[in-house]
């Protein structure tokens, strides 16, 4: 039995470098960052969120108030996803059983679990509204998406730190695999609030200077970010049988844990290199065909020196001749999302056969061939990195079709 | 594809702690619940609670600070420690990239948010500690149990709700079953939270006196907390050590009602299509399954549509095949209840006897299969099926068999 091969058919993406695919490329390939002051917490502080964000644009406004600003960012790719795919199910119909959702989340629901709790601690749990109850469970946000898309299938949610994209769509991947399902919704989302952004400047990990400089001289932290990627995955032979043309493939898949330390990067990256080999392995690529590299570097200083380390020690000599980008530069860190728009950043990139500028980069790391500017390759696969300060690693490879 | 089995199995629940006083008291029907001791309820319309009474952290986390985490996490590295010792493994043996974690959980680490809060109120914002955002995803729940053990694999939380305990069982088994990890320790963990107990509370759904599910008399459920993990190998691994086989993992089903967020299906749409796929996945019928370990919350609504769920799918002969709660004794557990319950599942095929659901008095003409009613009964199970339901409508179901030697 040969496995099915798993390819993407389409992609929904909000984020701070626009909404849609097209706008989020166009916006990527001009190395416009998407960084500055930020409209939910006020000017001075800076972040990477999705600005003017008018959810109604996609969704109308029938069913919208019950959902917090998470379900309302996922709600908006899947609208994307579905309409850009042909999958969005009929108003009347009953909804598709093999059609299913797989999101990513870091902090999940933190705002609507922090406020629920806040009313009952302030006004008593008496006055507390049960109706905001629902919201307060981790995958809200996917099962306010599955009611509304009529999605019917799995409905998982998948936390693995930074990583949790790029989990959620080898998640959907192995479901495919099995056929557990036709198709399915697979990525991220996570929303910018207080009590992450508060609760992370409190643990010193957010740029003071407020610019996300991954492998740059002068990197200080990361600037958050938020947003939803979700592509649409499904296996070849279903894709090509309703008609539809694959972007990419789903390649191969790699994830190992330094079991080291709950807030630091592993010093020499042991993890990050052990998940891109396993992905290059799982995809049957060796390094040397790999176009470029979608690094996950935050702009952290441990964090960055850490891929750099695994870099090194997965790609050797060869790396001064890599294209490498990295688009935190101009998302900043979307933490649940960003294994899903860095994987869209990949998607461009073996499309355009382009590496995407890193927005901003003026010089830094000697090793690495990073450029504010576009970078020509020539390959057939490219390599998409996120690692996490939990010690949690995850690479995923994507091939042309 | 590879046969994987259940070899080891370590809990930390509010009927007590490991493999062998779990399950001497589920057998025995004895009930972990009781008012609820941490926190006030005096502002709440009901005061019971299923917590784990005495568990010292210090016994269980040893290579770091026990306070440097939170309860669930502190819960889940316990149990992972019990399953390691019930299975007699040491992770020595193992080649630490091939040895990974999933868990379940439904709030993950509700404990610093209401620190967060506490902080916000008493002091403001300006006091909040810098070590409290990074300790709180719900990710760091299987993170700190491989940094404790030094796994390095695989390592995933899935968030699922009440059904994630499931949802993480069938991904161990998925990567144990393709040859991704060579040993995977798989379950869930939540610990008792305020922020639950308040929204339980204010919907209605807390039981006052005792959890009662499938009786005429359910008033509700009762919210509860622990952990369990379950040690999941390849069956020829597992042969090849001599190792205590409790049962074999056949396959899972997962689906979503797509309906509400909190209220199931009316007919039990998801309910049903999860246990389907997960008799389709596991290549079994309806008809070889003799025992259920329901969802079974004890809220009128949960019993009465899983009932018809089950009567749907196994037809005529539903009422033959006993399905109990265990949570009539656990209270609901949320993110660990169907960890727990696939252990209850797992033993009751290794020891033949399925646990009862305590404090059923009297029929109910809307429930009326046959539900174990307080007694653990001697049945032999062959074939089982552990539900477990969500907010979100989720819905899984794990399909296990009693392992009757390698041909």
């Amino acid at each position: 039995m040969t496995a099915p091969r798993i390819v993407a058919t389409g992609a929904g993406v909000i984020s701070t470098l626009g909404a849609g695919r097209e706008q989020f490329e166009q916006n990527l390939y001009a190395g416009y960052a998407g960084i500055g002051p930020s409209q939910l917490f006020g000017e001075e502080s800076i972040t990477a969120e999705v600005r003017d964000f008018v959810p109604q644009t996609w969704l109308g406004t029938k069913g919208i108030r019950v959902l917090d600003r998470a379900a309302r960012l996922l709600c908006v790719a899947a609208e994307m996803a579905l309409s850009a795919t042909g999958l969005k199910q009929p108003d009347h119909a009953e909804g598709d059983p093999q059609l299913g959702l797989v999101c990513g989340t870091m902090f999940g629901s933190v705002h609507s679990i922090t406020s629920f709790d806040w009313s009952g601690q302030t006004e008593g749990v008496k006055y507390v509204n049960p109706m905001e109850f629902p919201n307060t469970v981790i995958n809200s946000p996917a099962g306010q998406a599955a009611i509304k898309f009529k999605l019917r299938g799995v409905n998982s949610t998948i936390s693995a730190g930074l990583a949790s994209g790029l989990f959620a769509i080898h998640y959907a991947a192995e479901f495919l695999r099995f056929g557990r399902a036709s198709a399915l919704l697979a990525g991220g989302v996570e929303e910018l609030c207080e009590e992450s952004f508060v609760g992370f400047r409190k643990a010193g990990v957010l740029s003071p200077s407020g610019l996300s400089r991954p492998f740059q001289a002068g990197h200080d932290g990361m600037v958050l970010g938020e947003g939803s990627a979700l592509l649409v995955v499904e296996t070849e032979e279903r894709a090509r049988a309703r008609g539809v043309t694959p972007l990419f493939e789903i390649a191969g898949f790699g994830s190992a844990h330094d079991a080291h330390a709950i807030n630091a990067f592993h010093v020499r990256g042991q993890g990050a290199a052990a998940a891109m080999r396993q992905a290059l392995e799982a995809a049957g690529v060796t390094p040397a065909e790999i176009g470029c590299v979608i690094a996950g570097a935050p702009g952290s200083p441990a964090a960055d020196q850490m891929e750099l380390h695994a870099l090194k020690e997965v790609f050797g000599p060869r790396l001064a001749e890599l294209p490498v980008s990295a688009p935190k530069a101009a998302l900043g860190e979307a933490m649940g999302a960003s294994g899903a728009l860095l994987a869209l950043c990949g998607a461009a990139a073996l499309d355009r056969q382009c590496a995407p500028p890193t927005a901003g980069f003026t010089g830094g790391e000697a090793a690495l061939r990073l450029s504010a500017q576009p970078q020509p390759f020539s390959g057939g696969a490219v390599l998409v990195n996120c690692f996490g300060c939990d010690g949690n690693n995850a690479s995923l490879v994507l091939r042309r079709i | 594809m590879k046969r994987v089995v259940i070899s080891g199995a370590g809990l930390v629940t509010p009927i007590g702690a490991g493999r062998e006083e779990f399950w001497r008291n589920l057998v025995a029907g004895q009930s972990g619940i009781a008012p609820v001791r941490s926190f006030d309820t005096s502002d709440y319309p009901v005061h019971i609670g299923a917590e784990v009474k005495e568990f010292d952290p210090a016994r269980w986390v040893r290579n770091r600070d026990p306070e440097s985490m939170g309860r669930g996490s502190q819960l889940a590295i316990a149990a992972a420690r019990m399953a390691l010792d019930d299975a007699g493994l040491s992770l020595s043996a193992f080649a630490p990239r091939r040895v990974g974690i999933s868990m379940g959980t439904t709030s993950g680490e509700p404990g610093f948010v209401e620190k967060y809060n506490d902080i916000r109120k008493a002091e403001g914002l300006d006091a909040l500690p810098g070590d409290l955002a990074p300790k709180y995803p719900c990710h760091v729940i299987p993170s700190n149990v491989a940094i404790e053990l030094g796994l390095q694999g695989p390592c995933l939380m899935i968030p699922t709700a009440c059904a994630a305990g499931n949802y993480a069982i069938g991904y161990g088994f998925d990567l144990i079953r393709t040859g991704r990890a060579d040993l995977m320790l798989a379950g869930g963990a939540d610990p008792f939270s305020r922020i639950t107990y308040t929204g339980f509370a204010r919907l209605g759904a807390i039981a006052p006196e005792k959890c009662q599910p499938f009786d005429r008399n359910r008033k509700g459920m009762v919210p509860g907390e622990g952990a369990a993990v379950l040690v999941l190998e390849p069956l020829e691994a597992a042969l090849a050590r001599g190792a205590r086989i409790y049962a074999e993992v056949l396959g899972y089903g997962v689906s979503c009602d797509s309906h509400h967020m909190t209220a199931a299906h009316p007919q039990g749409d998801g309910a049903i299509r999860a246990m389907d796929m997960a008799l389709r996945d596991s290549g079994r019928s309806p008809d070889e399954v003799d025992y259920i370990s329901a969802h079974g919350t004890g809220t009128p609504t949960n019993d009465r549509i899983e009932t018809i769920a089950v009567k749907t799918l196994f037809g005529s002969r539903a009422p033959q095949v006993p399905m109990s709660s265990i949570k009539s004794m656990l209270g609901h557990t949320m993110g660990a209840a169907s960890a727990i319950e696939a252990v209850a599942c797992a033993l009751a095929l290794h020891t033949g006897v399925i646990p009862p659901t305590i404090n059923f008095t009297e029929p109910d003409p809307d429930a009326d299969l046959d539900y174990v009613p307080n007694t653990a009964r001697q049945t032999n199970p062959r074939l089982v099926l552990n539900n477990a339901y969500a907010f979100g409508g989720n819905n899984a179901s794990l399909c296990l068999a009693r392992f009757e030697g390698a041909a």
